[in-house]
């Protein structure tokens, strides 16, 4: 036991000796980007990027995305990349923006944890004279207009490419079949833009939609409702789910009930897990916002508007359909 | 000596009545799963088929394993709070390391395991070095275990096919090997507490450290047995979940722990250690899925399933109260 005792121990101390090397060389953490960039003096602009959930695949894409191209034009502008630890730390985020106003960045490229609770922190910016840029998850057109404020959006239009996939879809289907949606949290705007491009696709093309339900983004939840909903209504077809993640959770539920072969699923995020899943048919459609470039257009635009100075129009970014056949599969 | 320090406690009694008591609430508690289930069946169309028995079976095996050594660390009067994210990390291991590592089975599932076990351990040793309380030890672990998922995930989430589905896949009665296995793991827990000297002396060391201490029982070595050994249950955890979901997400069961331990206490485990019994949270477990599937069935919506859910949570300790009570009086 003793022994025992003592191994176990030493094991502890290797574990918390290598993990504690793994950690220092952690390029992406806020801090270090913090650090990296109160020391500049230069006379490039500075556009610091505030985004949400670094812990969520496609904020760590478009983060990565963001990187790659300041290091091409690293001549023209400096990046401050910065996030908060969950998708719904709406306090943390403020602050952020708070540091960043404080560090006299001259843009802001914001994806809002909260399309209004952002608002207020991002008109304090402007009035510093920092230009703002608004990406991902667009602020609330009311509490804009509330406060006479005007921040460009740029980026992907969620509603359309959720209609993408439910087109792609209904030429599956026959008019009439039943179909359910597996929204996100449905408080945020992406959510329901993606559960009403679900909504358009699937009513124009004559399917019936008997159950919506939320599965908060995550994959387990996702295959509970699933599960259940398979079993109390067999009769579904098809899953229409607002993430990939939620995605492959319906596709373990399907295949837990035998009947992957004869039920649909589409996603959207166009995740790199789903792949094999595409190609092989399990997941018939999912939804590329290119994230990866989400965030570079974002410090584009940015850019441009600190050149010319003014207030330029909203901007609409791609959004493409990827299925096995855009994938290349025979 | 070891019978002194039980009897210290003569609420907290583990000889014929504890277990006459524990059998009494298990009674109750699957009263309560029948009204469930009758519930669900008159509400809905086809709650009452095999398919939904096998949905639920197929669901629980890693809730019942957490609620396992949930249930061990309660009785100890500790709490862990990083089961779920120790299982996030388990299950981000195995991912990479079956897709990204190009690693076998057998060595992704050891390291797996071996990380779950390691997780447990410090866990344990910070415990009981520094006589600190689990709860913030825990709660430490809870973050740091999330940071190590999400880096070694590189935050993606991992897709690893099918090389884990003959443990999710049904191999009798519409059952899964992740299933059996957890029914086996239970009965092991429930037996060890109940029918060897080191069991019972968790009891005595929920109940009163310091007398149990006086008692010769081997306090700081049992606790870290049972918070290692909690580790290792989430690893396993870890295995069962991917396997059912074929994939592994850093973000993963978050909030596990707050189920497990509504699980646990629904089962009639006292928070203040002391009193626990497995087969009662595997009762407690199988109440909180029977909901939710029932729930999801019927249609409701997460905000009602979330109140309903803390409902029951709270009615359960509440009845736990009166039935605390009724204990005493009968000791009397």
């Amino acid at each position: 036991m003793r022994v025992f005792v003592k191994f176990m121990f030493f094991l502890c101390l290797a574990t918390l000796f290598v993990s504690g090397c793994g950690n220092s060389p952690a390029p992406s953490s806020p801090e270090n980007a913090q650090t990296s960039s109160s020391s500049t003096t230069t006379s490039k602009p500075v556009v610091a990027l505030v985004m949400k959930s670094l812990a969520n695949e496609f904020f760590q894409t478009m983060e990565n995305g963001a990187r790659a191209h300041q290091r091409a034009h690293a001549d023209e502008y400096e990046l401050i990349a910065v996030g908060t630890k969950d998708e719904l730390d709406v306090n943390k985020q403020v602050q952020l923006v708070e540091q960043m106003i404080a560090q006299k960045a001259n843009a802001i490229v914001i994806a809002p944890a909260d399309s209004k609770t952002l608002v207020g922190v991002c008109k304090r910016a402007q009035d510093a004279g920092i230009v703002v840029v608004n990406i991902d998850n667009r602020f609330d057109s009311d509490a804009l207009a509330e406060r006479q404020l005007k921040i460009p959006f740029v980026g992907p239009d969620n509603r359309k490419g959720a209609r993408l996939a439910g087109e792609y879809l209904a030429k599956h289907l026959h008019p009439g079949d039943p179909v359910a949606i597996i929204e996100g949290v449905p408080t945020t705007f992406n959510a329901q833009q993606r559960k009403l491009g679900f909504e358009d696709a699937m009513q124009a093309a004559g399917m019936q939609i008997v159950s919506s339900q939320t599965a908060n983004w995550e994959m387990d939840r996702a295959s509970q409702v699933v599960a259940a909903l398979i079993t109390e209504k067999p009769e579904i077809k098809a899953f229409l789910c607002a993430n990939d993640s939620m995605a492959l959770g319906a596709v373990s539920a399907l295949r837990a009930a035998n009947r992957l072969q004869d039920v649909y699923v589409v996603g959207f995020d166009n995740i790199s897990a789903v792949q094999d899943l595409l190609k092989k048919g399990e997941i018939l459609a999912t939804v590329d916002q290119h994230a990866d470039q989400l965030a570079v257009y974002g410090i584009e635009y940015a850019l441009e508007m600190i050149k010319s100075g003014a207030t330029p129009e909203d901007r609409e970014t791609p959004v493409d359909l990827i299925t096995a056949e855009t994938l290349g599969t025979p | 000596m070891v019978e002194n320090a039980l009897r210290n406690n003569p609420q907290k009694d583990h000889g014929i009545r504890f277990r006459f008591q524990a059998f009494l609430d298990s009674v109750g508690l699957v009263v309560v799963l029948v009204l469930l289930i009758l519930f669900f069946g008159v509400k809905t169309d086809h709650f009452l088929t095999a398919a939904t028995f096998r949905t639920i079976a197929n669901q629980v095996p890693d809730a019942i394993v957490i609620a396992v050594g949930m249930t061990l660390v309660l009785i100890i009067g500790g709490i862990d709070l990083s089961v779920g994210s120790v299982l996030a990390l388990s299950g981000a291991i195995l991912g990479v390391g079956l897709t990204r590592l190009g690693w076998s089975l057998p060595v992704a599932m050891g390291v797996s395991l071996l990380v779950g076990v390691m997780c447990g351990a410090v866990n344990g040793a910070v415990v009981i070095f520094w006589n600190l309380p689990s709860f913030i030890v825990t709660l430490g672990m809870l973050e740091a275990a999330r940071g190590g998922a999400y880096l070694i995930a590189r935050s993606q989430t991992q897709y690893i096919g099918a090389v884990l589905d003959r443990l999710a896949v049904p191999v009798m009665f519409g059952l899964s090997v992740s299933f059996l296995f957890s029914l086996l793991i239970a009965a092991g827990a429930q037996f060890f507490l109940s029918y060897t000297a080191h069991g019972r002396h968790l009891y005595a060391l929920g109940a009163n450290e310091e007398s149990a201490r006086l008692s010769g029982i081997p306090t700081r070595r049992l606790k870290f047995a049972v918070f290692t050994f909690a580790g290792f249950l989430s690893a396993l955890a870890a295995l069962m979940y991917c396997a059912r979901l074929s994939a592994a997400n850093p973000n993963d069961a978050q909030g596990y722990e707050l189920q497990a331990i509504a699980a646990v206490v629904i089962g009639g485990t006292s928070l203040m250690g002391g009193r626990g019994s497995v087969v009662n949270s595997v009762l407690g477990v199988l109440i909180i899925k029977v909901l939710e599937n029932g729930l999801y069935q019927i249609g409701a919506q997460l905000p009602t399933q979330r109140l309903v859910t803390g409902a029951v949570i709270v009615a359960a300790v509440i009845i736990d109260v009166y039935r605390r009570k009724w204990e005493r009086v009968s000791q009397k």
